[in-house]
């Protein structure tokens, strides 16, 4: 198997961990669907800050390898472990999320104010890479940029911004007045 | 002047003996939700309204007025 390849399934397994951890806390806490619906939400709502930083800072891994520096299997690791993170984060924010759970606690979880809020998120991230791809054309009318530079730069800001303001929403949401 | 829709969810909800939990749980939403209509921070669909005029026991217009 190659660097990508192990990159992947380091992402994958961290995952799967971290889903095997929340599993066995939850355990331990009997509720009613809405008590765990609201749990789960509140939970969430603290979570999607954090994530999003480490997102974000996940793109140092990326950038800093220097363009004539030799080629290093970690960092190919690195990657692809970036890129299965991309992908749960995004099937997150564009599903109910939740997947383990069970089908009433899901969809009580995403009712009308939670759609309403991943939705503007959603828009939020999409604005929010088309700025980034203005601003990447901009500049490679003065420096060429690598098209694979591009896409990570416009995936992870879009991606990035969606989640920051999703979890600022949820916040909001949760706050009691 | 801007169009904002005013309710009387928790002058209601408290007449009943209701938390916010529990009124969630009676419409099938989160507390969150219950919470942000109450507090004017989010518009509930017709769909919502109704369910929450009916959970309290008040015609909906009663419960949820525009203020022009």
């Amino acid at each position: 198997m190659d660097d990508y390849g192990w990159g992947f399934l380091a992402g994958i397994a961290i995952g799967l961990i971290i889903v095997a951890i929340v599993k066995f806390r939850l355990r331990a806490k009997p509720m009613s669907v809405a008590e765990k619906a609201d749990y789960l939400s509140g939970r969430r709502a603290r979570m999607l800050p954090i994530l999003a930083i480490i997102y974000i800072t996940q793109q140092a891994t990326y950038f800093t390898v220097p363009s004539g520096a030799a080629h290093r299997a970690v960092d190919d690791v690195k990657i692809s472990a970036w890129l299965v993170f991309s992908i749960i984060l995004l099937a997150a924010l564009s599903t109910k999320g939740f997947w383990l759970e069970r089908r009433e606690v899901r969809s009580m979880i995403d009712d009308e104010l939670s759609r309403a809020n991943r939705q503007d998120a959603m828009q939020f991230g999409f604005v929010f890479a088309m700025l980034t791809c203005i601003v990447i054309y901009a500049v490679t009318m003065f420096e060429p940029v690598n098209g694979r530079d591009a896409v990570h730069v416009i995936l992870s800001d879009g991606l990035g911004a969606a989640l920051i303001r999703w979890g600022w929403l949820e916040r909001v949401a949760h706050r009691d007045a | 002047m801007p169009e904002r829709l005013l309710n009387r969810l928790k002058e209601r909800r408290n007449d009943f003996g209701l938390t916010q939990a529990e009124l969630a749980e009676k419409v099938g939403v989160t507390r969150k939700t219950v919470n942000t209509v109450e507090n004017g921070v989010f518009t509930p669909s017709a769909t919502l309204a109704i369910k929450l005029a009916q959970a309290l026991n008040v015609p909906v217009e009663e419960l949820f007025w525009i203020e022009r």
